[in-house]
């Protein structure tokens, strides 16, 4: 399985140019990352890999057949009329009951069931959120800002969760988090300004299944990914 | 807050009806033009159960027309939010429609099915549904991206689901329409009444100005008045009640 962008250009109103021949490569399964200064266009990249927006020139390769790739955001709010729990039970099949209850228990927000959604905080929100992608069936998840808000000891139990119960799926974080990137992830992808070039550098982070961290290592891959930027 | 509408409309009427008879004693107009506050006080002892029960009638009808002419506007912008060409034909079709006025309509309407409930309950949902229609077609199209998103990616928005969560997002606009459009209601069986019916209200205000009785005039638009801010203070205080209730 993997997941390929090819050759990908895109301006706005025909005049101002967001990229230029932008290619990179997923090539297996795990939790990856699409990293950049804010305003660089990660969000419309995340667009435009999951069909939302179609680039002026270029391919999106997705070789995991016909699941499909799906963005989500920490913009998304539910139904206003819904509780939580409402909500779950009108998206998800019966037999997913003990699954996304066991999740709300390891995400920190099964006190969240009876609220409706405009009374959570904003992590409760991105987490109760998050879980109806999770759910759902796709090969890909772009996760744009989906921890945010969210205290930093509850992202990395949410991360670690993801990477050891969906091994299967790829999973593309886009967070302004640098330690928490090269901690976890696999690819990391660093989208740089329409003047550099190649625009996308593509590196490699540490990848861990757990919280042993080889500090140096660490600090030596952060120093690589800032330096890209 | 209960009472405003009430209170304003007598402040309204009180303050033309004192203008009136400024004007009166001003210029020294007769009794036959503008009535004398015992003429006024006269003429209602006499006349008060039956446009009374006139006004009853009216209000029922402009009511029930109020009723039809939401359910009229929801379906219309529902079908002319569509993104069909059913849907588009549908919304340039009423829109048409709207461009020629009621008035001008209503002798038609008042030739082929005569007097009677159906073409006053009929004019009047034609007066007040175009403003609920505006609302209704330009609230059912508006997209709300951030809750229709996840449906949309999971493929799962259905146009039922869709029209719910454009109207649960947009209550306010259409409650303050409903509301707006409870006063052309009223307007709207009036008119009904004034061109061709043998009841209600308007009938008897025609019977008034057939006898250039402006007294009988003064107390029917009392009565009117009276009777739209009752409709119109309940209308709110139950939207209000209903808007509280869909927040917490």
């Amino acid at each position: 399985m993997y997941l390929q962008c090819k050759d990908i250009s895109c301006s706005y109103n025909k005049q101002h140019q967001v990229f230029n021949h932008i290619t990179f490569e997923i090539p297996v399964p795990g939790f990856h990352a699409l990293f950049g200064e804010s305003g660089v266009g990660k969000s419309t990249l995340a667009k435009i890999m999951s069909g939302l927006m179609i680039p002026d020139k270029g391919t999106i390769i997705n070789q995991s057949g016909s699941s499909q790739i799906i963005y989500t955001t920490n913009q998304e709010r539910f139904p206003g009329w819904q509780t939580i729990q409402m909500h779950y039970d009108s998206i998800f099949p019966k037999n997913t009951l003990d699954q996304w209850q066991h999740m709300m228990h390891i995400f920190g927000i099964d006190n969240c069931l009876h609220s409706k959604f405009h009374q959570l905080s904003l992590g409760q929100k991105n987490r109760v959120n998050l879980i109806r992608y999770l759910l759902q069936n796709h090969s890909a998840l772009i996760m744009d800002e989906s921890l945010a808000n969210v205290d930093e000891s509850m992202r990395e139990k949410i991360i670690l969760y993801i990477k050891t119960q969906f091994p299967e799926k790829i999973f593309i974080y886009i967070s302004h988090h640098v330690r928490e990137i090269c901690k976890f992830c696999d690819q990391i992808v660093v989208l740089r300004s329409v003047g550099h070039s190649p625009q996308a550098l593509q590196l490699t982070g540490q990848n861990l299944y757990n919280n042993t961290i080889d500090s140096e290592k660490l600090k030596e891959n952060m120093l690589e990914i800032v330096h890209a930027t | 807050m209960l009472h405003n509408r009430i209170i304003q409309f007598f402040i309204l009427y009180f303050s033309g009806l004192t203008m009136l008879f400024g004007i009166k004693y001003s210029i020294g107009l007769s009794d036959y033009v503008i009535p004398s506050i015992i003429d006024i006080v006269d003429t209602s002892n006499r006349i008060w159960p039956v446009y009374i029960r006139a006004v009853i009638e009216s209000m029922i009808i402009a009511i029930m027309g109020h009723v039809l002419s939401i359910i009229l506007a929801c379906i219309i912008g529902i079908l002319g939010s569509m993104h069909s060409f059913v849907g588009t034909f549908i919304k340039a079709g009423a829109y048409q429609i709207q461009a020629y006025p009621v008035v001008a309509i209503a002798p038609i309407i008042f030739i082929l099915m005569g007097d009677g409930l159906i073409p006053r309950l009929l004019i009047t949902s034609m007066i007040c549904y175009f403003p609920l229609l505006l609302t209704f077609v330009g609230v059912f199209t508006e997209p709300v991206p951030d809750i229709e998103h996840y449906y949309n990616v999971t493929n799962t928005l259905s146009w039922k689901l869709e029209i719910k969560i454009r109207a649960y997002e947009h209550q306010k606009k259409i409650l303050t329409v409903i509301e707006g459009s409870a006063t052309l209601a009223m307007v709207g069986t009036i008119v009904a009444e004034f061109l061709s019916a043998e009841s209600g209200i308007g009938y008897q205000i025609s019977i008034a100005l057939s006898q250039s009785d402006m007294a009988k005039v003064l107390i029917a638009l009392f009565l009117i008045g009276f009777s739209i801010s009752i409709y119109l203070t309940v209308l709110a205080w139950g939207m209000r009640r209903k808007n509280v209730g869909s927040n917490f």
